[in-house]
């Protein structure tokens, strides 16, 4: 992934997230934009994304909500071998760790984490949100994956 | 609700057979577990089986090869835990009445490595590098050291246990003891876990001829008492392959403990009344938290029961007598039902080198991909 502060600055091209509803809009400016999920009116649960049912209690009464871009980092592994099928990251492939990142809003997401030193990291760290550009698409657009990254 | 026995069972050893066509390998395990019912198949009444990466109708395929008998057959699926659900559904036919001979099989033939991302999860996350099984071992693994103080050492002695076990099982992939050091030092695929602390998805078949004690009576001179079988989904949240995300709030007890619950109050016994348990070791540190979540020692001291022995085949409960996934590997579909003929071989007293002195009870578990589990508790 290229760096953030980077692609904040490249306004030419449209940009869609890797997953539409998982990022807040526009995003335009990456250091602006955050993760985005639902949560239900019943029970309080929060999932990521857009939701149309609580998978936790069954209601349809769901709210979106905007999640925070701090964390702690609850738990994570290094991936030392090339992820199977259509893999978008650096080829060659490149060694990197991924973590479950636990929210303030209740929720623990799965997410690479990037712009680390692989040996520093432990579980409890603060982590922050950082968008950037996966790789581009057929019609020319920028696609933005999250990440996490140490603070 | 009438009592429920396995009248024999028939395995085709697991590993990778080439060109082999999974219908060979179906129809040998099949009639391994006919003959040693001494059931003929035209008692057979109605056939489930079990598999997730074969073609559909794959049961119906591999039976017409022992004749067509114009029974129903269907085709079941539940990730790891499929070869349980066509347990199940046998068991159920025939604690109703409705049956009194059924077959529940299973069959696979998977390719080598990682498995087809696409069967189940989505593009965003095979894009982004997050579809990889051991990677959620590996999350779970890495939170149990720092929760509880598991170690790569106990992880690494499970590995070298199972390995040993399998030394003599003539249906298992792996036969070669290996040490802890070789375990340390195999190649890593996710921290902590190592090459030789993960199974390999691959090729076998498995079948069970499942019949009322009153049929086994007139036939078979060895039933094995079918005590409990429960499959079950997760409760929200699910922390293993396809989920993206979970809950921070306290969880609800584990689909494998629910299915464990449930299974001890159905047979009327506790974890303190097994002589032997089959789980679900698709890596390591698997072993040791299905073993806390199975209730067979407290939260958190898994990696004792490997440190002081407690599951080695000779300590006061083993665990994976026959190598385990670790050395079976995993063909998903045959998977649960592999561990069921061993724990039937087991209660019968033949197996061999490998047999736990006089077993009486044995469990086995699977548990993977949709929040599938389930728990088998099986008595003679």
């Amino acid at each position: 992934m290229t760096d953030a502060a980077e692609t904040a600055n490249v306004h030419s091209k449209k940009r869609v997230p890797i997953k539409e509803g998982f990022l807040t809009t526009p995003l335009s400016d990456l250091r602006e934009a955050k993760l985005q999920g639902s949560r239900c009116a019943s029970c309080g649960e929060v999932f990521l994304g857009i939701q149309h049912g609580c998978q936790s209690c069954g209601a349809t009464g769901m709210e979106t909500v905007v999640l925070s871009n701090r964390g702690k980092l609850y738990s994570y592994t290094v991936l030392r071998n090339r992820p199977p099928g259509n893999y978008m990251g650096p080829d060659p492939f490149v060694p990197f760790a991924v973590g479950l990142i636990e929210l303030p809003e209740g929720i623990r997401v799965i997410s690479p984490l990037t712009h680390c030193n692989l040996d520093s990291l432990h579980v409890n760290m603060d982590v922050e949100l950082a968008l950037d550009r996966l790789y581009e698409d057929e019609e020319g657009s920028e696609v933005i994956a999250f990440s996490f990254r140490p603070e | 609700m009438r009592e429920v026995v396995i009248a024999g069972v028939g395995l085709h050893p697991c590993g990778r057979f080439g060109d082999k066509p999974y219908v060979d390998m179906g129809r040998e395990a099949v009639a391994a577990a006919l003959k040693d019912a001494g059931i003929a198949w035209s008692e057979v009444q109605a056939a489930y089986c079990a598999r997730m990466y074969l073609p559909a109708t794959s049961g119906a395929r591999i039976l017409k090869t022992l004749g067509m008998t114009g029974i129903p057959i269907a085709d079941v699926e539940a990730a790891c835990a499929s070869g349980a659900v066509a347990l199940s559904q046998a068991y159920m036919a025939i604690a109703s009445g409705f049956y009194d001979v059924v077959l529940a099989f299973g069959v696979e033939k998977m390719p080598r490595g990682f498995m087809d991302p696409s069967a189940i999860y989505e593009d965003w996350q095979i894009r982004m590098g997050l579809a990889v099984n051991p990677m959620y071992w590996a999350i779970a693994a890495k939170r149990h050291m720092a929760d509880y103080g598991a170690t790569a050492l106990q992880m690494a002695k499970v590995s070298v246990k199972n390995h040993k076990n399998a030394r003599t099982n003539p249906y298992a992939m792996y036969r070669r003891e290996v040490s802890v050091e070789e375990v340390l030092s195999s190649r890593m695929v996710c921290d902590p876990i190592t090459l030789l602390m993960v199974c390999a998805p691959n090729e076998g078949a498995a079948a069970a001829i499942v019949c009322s004690a009153e049929f086994a009576r007139k036939h078979s001179a060895r039933p094995v008492q079918v005590a409990a079988c429960v499959p079950r989904t997760s409760l929200y949240p699910w922390f293993r392959a396809p989920a993206a995300y979970v809950s921070a709030r306290p969880n609800p007890p584990s689909v494998t403990t629910r299915a464990a619950r449930e299974a001890y109050e159905m047979a009327g016994i506790g974890p303190q009344d097994l002589d032997l348990v089959e789980l679900q070791d698709t890596d390591a540190c698997s072993e040791i938290i299905a073993s806390e979540e199975l209730g067979l020692c407290p939260v958190g001291e898994g990696g004792r029961l490997v440190d002081e022995g407690i599951s080695e085949i000779g300590g006061r409960l083993p665990i994976n007598p026959s190598g385990g996934l670790l050395s079976n590997g995993e063909p998903i579909g045959a998977s649960h039902l592999r561990q069921i003929a061993e724990t039937v071989w087991q209660l019968r007293g033949e197996a061999g080198e490998r047999q736990v002195e006089g077993a009486r009870v044995g469990l086995c578990h699977v548990v993977g991909a949709g929040g599938n589990a389930a728990v088998t508790i099986l008595k003679r």
